[in-house]
């Protein structure tokens, strides 16, 4: 067959598709709206799903030990003191981290040493979990600094200075520049005390927080308790969550040496907050079923359409083979129908979504304004408090892939009615009413 | 007849039919051996229920014989795959429905020229067949307008120019006259008597309209699926 004829034929089966898709334009629009609707809702609800996610992740890390943390092998476990990054360690690792190509993917690193102790004044002791960081690194990575509600942050030149949640201010009837001795054991497994001023209070909503933490100067820490400039683990943060994979995978090549030497662990956030990853894939998986029930309604809307359209058109199938049209061209116009109705409503959906999620990425989607009160104050998951306003999260690898799916799905879709198209009975089909 | 006629001709060799319907064989075509010749203009005649269509269906390759054989020029029927059938048709027969079956989507002009843009011919010779039958069938200035906008006699007529512009070899015609009131049928049935004279197209009627009987020149008389008679005239 010549290229010119067979040119000519995809056009006549273009041509056809698209006159049938105007020649029922309420039904057409209707499967249309509701594709434009569903894919819409669709990348939108990704997007939301995916910020949401984000954002759950960024308040983990910064609650917790960053999307990345380098620390000993043992420290996840035992969180003692003992098992710490010693000073020669920490160097090569901030030297590794310091390359211009893990520095340009890193946008906060904070050296911290966790610390399980006491906190106790005149009016009684409380455990507390001690945070000894450097303000000036730390103030970048921590949301404490923006919950203050008395006081200030840590800043570089404080010394003997604390910063502490509102619920153990209040349980040991503390005030701004009240005394506070943290204890705890020290590098040597001695209990050893630190007197320290409250400089600033915070308020961050989740109990566990407001009623343990306590942040002191890194060198506080280290005078007091002889472990010098150790850390427990460095912190990274990087721009979003999709970043961490490679970055884990360039410090491993990075830290090559002392991992193999059992010295040092790349940890991603997966792996040092379990219980953040299970419940983020929880809420996806939650999410995919809901997509699927989606993209179910609309397979259902385009079949619908399709057969629909096929059924009524039996005859014309007939004529159309009489005239010359081979089996598979008379399914190709309809498989073609599918398809365009299936294209051109998800690109309309689609960019009416991109639009919408583009106009929220901004001030975000306030989740309160739908839940009304159960959301009007952040809500919290155990340590970590979320915020109810959710900015979604765009991305266009996600919104191709919902598009590839959606189309897909119209092929799919179109398959039967294309298949009762082809295989008509010529004859038979001449034997309907007009 | 000139070597290129033979391969032009239709032969029906002991050809058969038979529908099943619920427990009961109906034979709709009965052993019907039959050789139309190129630039024959013959009419099936019968009763209802007498084969004429199943018959013009099995020349058209629009269904398949139970039994026998139906050659197109060189081509025998029966054996051939559906895209075949399809390319045959689309090739060397026309075809005209009682109930014209224009496609509703496409204009006037984009019916006529519908086997034509399959066949990959050229948009001037699409214009050109198209307009010169138009004109000649009194169409000019109908062109642009859908099937529902035209008349039954002018839906026809469109039809026959859809049927013959592609220049089939034999053009198939199902009782193409019954919906059409005296005067179309009359200048129906000339369009078609001048077409089959210029250009040498080969028409069958299936029909049982004493006016396309009286026109044709070969009457093939069916009676419950088997020819009755078979009657050449001058």
């Amino acid at each position: 067959m010549t290229t010119r004829r067979k040119a000519l034929q995809i056009s006549v089966i273009v041509t056809l598709a698209l006159r049938n898709l105007r020649r029922q334009v309420r039904r057409t629009l209707l499967t249309a709206l509701a594709i434009i609707l569903g894919a819409g809702m669709l990348v939108f609800a990704n997007a939301l799903g995916d910020g949401t996610h984000e954002q759950w992740i960024d308040d983990g890390v910064r609650a917790g030990s960053g999307h990345v943390t380098i620390e000993h092998p043992a420290f996840r476990v035992s969180r003692k003191l003992e098992d710490r990054l010693v000073a020669d360690v920490r160097a090569v690792a901030e030297v590794a981290l310091a390359t211009p190509a893990l520095a340009d993917r890193i946008t906060g690193v904070s050296a911290q040493l966790t610390i399980n102790g006491m906190a106790s004044s005149a009016a009684g002791a409380r455990p507390a979990q001690i945070l000894a960081v450097d303000p000036q690194a730390e103030i970048d990575f921590t949301i404490l600094d923006e919950q203050v509600i008395e006081g200030r942050y840590l800043q570089s030149d404080d010394r003997l200075a604390a910063f502490v949640g509102v619920g153990l201010m209040e349980t040991l009837n503390l005030r701004l520049g009240s005394r506070l001795v943290l204890t705890a054991q020290d590098a040597d497994k001695e209990i050893a005390g630190q007197l320290v001023r409250v400089v600033g209070v915070f308020r961050n909503g989740a109990p566990p927080v407001d009623n343990a933490v306590v942040h002191i100067p890194l060198a506080v820490a280290g005078e007091w308790l002889g472990s010098g400039s150790d850390v427990s683990n460095i912190a990274v943060m990087v721009e979003d969550s999709t970043e961490v994979s490679s970055l884990v995978r360039d410090l491993r090549q990075a830290l090559a040496d002392p991992l193999d030497a059992g010295r040092v662990t790349v940890l991603s956030w997966r792996e040092a907050m379990p219980a953040l990853a299970s419940l983020v894939a929880v809420d996806q998986y939650g999410n995919y079923v809901i997509f699927g029930v989606l993209f179910i309604i609309i397979a259902l809307g385009i079949v619908n359409t399709v057969l629909m359209s096929v059924l009524h058109r039996h005859r014309e199938f007939g004529v159309l083979q009489a005239l010359g049209l081979t089996p598979r061209q008379t399914g190709t116009v309809v498989l073609i129908e599918g398809l365009l109705l299936t294209t051109l409503s998800t690109l309309v959906g689609v960019g009416l979504s991109t639009w919408l999620t583009w106009y929220f990425l901004g001030d975000g989607f306030d989740m309160a304004v739908i839940a009304g009160d159960a959301l009007a104050n952040n809500m919290d998951m155990g340590s970590v408090v979320i915020d109810p306003i959710i900015v979604p999260m765009f991305s266009v690898a996600r919104t191709l892939q919902t598009l590839g799916w959606i189309m897909l799905m119209g092929i799919l879709s179109s398959i039967y009615p294309a298949f009762r198209a082809a295989r008509i009975d010529v004859a038979e089909s001449m034997k309907f009413d007009r | 007849m000139t070597p290129d006629d033979t391969r032009r001709d239709v032969r029906t060799d002991n050809l058969w039919k038979i529908y099943q319907q619920a427990s009961e064989e109906v034979h709709a075509v009965r052993e019907v051996t039959l050789t139309i010749q190129p630039g024959e203009f013959t009419a099936l005649a019968g009763p209802s229920g007498s084969g004429k269509t199943t018959l013009l269906n099995l020349i058209g390759g629009l269904t398949r014989p139970t039994r026998g054989q139906v050659r197109v020029g060189d081509h025998e029927l029966s054996t051939l795959p559906n895209h075949e059938l399809a390319r045959l048709r689309l090739e060397q027969i026309g075809f005209i429905f009682q109930a014209y079956n224009l496609l509703p989507v496409l204009t006037a002009r984009e019916n006529a020229e519908f086997p034509m843009l399959l066949q990959g011919v050229s948009p001037e010779e699409r214009a050109r067949r198209v307009d010169e039958l138009f004109a000649r069938t009194g169409m000019s200035g109908l062109e642009d307008r859908r099937p529902g906008k035209l008349s039954g006699g002018q839906q026809q007529r469109v039809a026959v120019i859809r049927a013959v512009a592609s220049r089939p070899a034999l053009v198939l015609a199902d009782e193409p006259t019954a919906n059409l009131d005296s005067a179309s049928s009359d200048a129906l049935l000339e369009l078609m008597a001048e077409l089959n004279r210029d250009l040498g197209v080969t028409f069958v009627f299936a029909t049982h309209d004493a006016r396309v009987m009286d026109r044709a020149r070969r009457l093939v008389q069916m009676v419950d699926g088997a020819i009755d008679s078979d009657e050449t005239r001058r």
